[in-house]
């Protein structure tokens, strides 16, 4: 009996401790945030956050798709359609890599779809605020385009047996109308940015046949089945998986300290 | 397992987020230190890849003070969600004291989540320890998608599911806007520590 009432005193001083140092005291920042509803982008946004890590041919397409479907509502907006050649093409780099696609690339999906869902919603947002989100957008895409054949460079680089030239890249398949428009607009100015050197085609040129494949790491290797495996061996499993995750963030660093110095 | 040193009067607990990948596990440690900062005045551990998944965990410890003259302290650990890094999650379960199992609301993620609750019960077993004993709270989390059109699993399918046979505390959470988040951790904190008060007496 004593005990019991020790310990709800204990708890109750538990709580009671907790209440005073997580008080919410200031009402939540309740940003005044207008929900999707029926709008075109809700489909999109649904399809982009069920892409997990373990990326499938099935989200990749469904998010293709519905690319293409709100590009078609937004066919008389250029800005707007060029967030979505945008998302279309670092999405078909993504799906041609799945995985093995250089991290940064769901980054820059999902910082492109942000600034998008931002200029589509925003009531009032200027046209040159619209612009200027986007230009910082096709900047990351730039970038990444960069960190993506860097990559590719310094995996050319191991001494290997030289191979037969990869066949010659055709352009992207991308229908004329579907390209930006050239004119004046800064918007405009940035056609080339978006399907002609699209990250996909360097990929394509990576799985081209003759190609040596890319070496897999242990991390990114098959999961193993730990049930059967003794402690020690599945320790062993973990610090490969840490090890192999350490050497793959080092090069990407490596890569962008490269392309640091190289802006300087 | 919980460091208690009688002599010191300290008691120090490990609570770990377990979940499937972008469920919103690290975004609960992100929202309590930043909104609480000041208050905890600890610093968040986070290691985080290239593409802003974590790599190892994240760690939040969390100093609650003197109560009958223990000095409790807790510690918020994370695991990896990506399938690929089970044997990781496996190692930062060791010594778990309690858990938030941070299941993702959005539709498309049912089986996941599933996946993921039958790895966190294997991986307890590994231990020897039981997910019926241990100090277990569900967090539903994206609920606030539910506004926007997104399709969400009902939570009536969450409980089935998930809590149909562990019948532990849930809550319908955000860990992006914040509700429920620190309901969620005040739970499994005191869960904990009435799981522990049998050694401190």
């Amino acid at each position: 009996m004593a005990q019991q009432r020790e310990q709800d005193d204990f708890r109750s001083q538990v709580e009671d401790r907790l209440d005073h140092l997580f008080q919410e005291d200031s009402p939540e920042e309740t940003e005044e945030y207008v929900g999707l509803g029926e709008h075109p982008l809700k489909n999109l946004k649904a399809v982009l956050l069920s892409i997990d890590w373990e990326i499938t041919d099935s989200t990749m397409d469904s998010l293709l798709n519905e690319i293409k479907s709100v590009e078609y509502v937004y066919a008389e907006d250029k800005i707007i359609l060029t967030f979505l050649q945008l998302l279309g093409s670092v999405g078909r780099y993504v799906k041609a890599n799945k995985g093995k696609a250089h991290p940064e690339a769901t980054r820059v999906i999902n910082s492109v779809y942000e600034a998008l869902e931002k200029a589509a919603l925003t009531e009032g947002i200027s046209r040159a605020e619209k612009e200027k989100m986007l230009l910082a957008e096709v900047a990351k895409f730039k970038k990444l385009k960069e960190l993506v054949m860097l990559r590719k460079a310094e995996k050319k680089e191991p001494a290997v047996p030289p191979v037969k030239p990869p066949p010659e890249v055709s352009p992207a398949p991308v229908p004329e109308e579907k390209r930006i428009p050239a004119a004046e607009t800064p918007v405009q100015v940035q056609r080339e940015m978006v399907v002609e050197e699209a990250p996909v085609r360097e990929e394509k040129e990576t799985a081209a046949p003759g190609t040596p494949a890319r070496e897999e790491t242990p991390a990114e290797a098959r999961p193993v089945d730990f049930r059967g495996m003794a402690p020690h061996e599945a320790f062993a499993y973990a610090l490969e998986e840490i090890k192999s995750m350490i050497l793959a963030e080092f090069r990407a660093l490596r890569a962008e300290i490269k392309l640091w110095r190289e802006s300087k | 397992m919980a460091i208690i040193n009688l002599k010191k009067k300290q008691v120090q607990a490990k609570i770990v987020y377990y979940g499937p990948g972008r469920g919103g596990k690290t975004t609960n440690l992100e929202y309590i230190y930043k909104k609480f900062r000041t208050r905890i005045q600890t610093e968040m551990v986070t290691i985080k890849t290239h593409g802003d998944r974590t790599l190892f965990f994240d760690f939040l410890p969390i100093d609650i003070g003197k109560i009958k003259g223990y000095d409790i302290r807790i510690q918020l650990y994370t695991v990896p969600g990506q399938v690929k890094y089970e044997s990781t999650r496996r190692l930062v379960l060791r010594g778990v004291d309690g858990i938030v199992f941070v299941a993702d609301s959005l539709a498309v993620r049912r089986k996941e989540n599933v996946l993921s609750l039958k790895s966190l019960a294997d991986n307890l077993a590994s231990y020897k320890k039981s997910i019926l004993d241990i100090p277990l709270v569900f967090q539903y989390n994206k609920r606030d998608l539910l506004d926007e059109g997104i399709p969400l699993l009902p939570v009536e399918w969450l409980e089935k599911d998930l809590n149909s046979k562990l019948k532990v505390p849930y809550f319908e959470a955000s860990a992006l806007k914040g509700p429920n988040v620190v309901q969620t951790m005040k739970k499994i904190i005191i869960l904990t520590i009435d799981s522990l008060r049998k050694d401190l007496t």
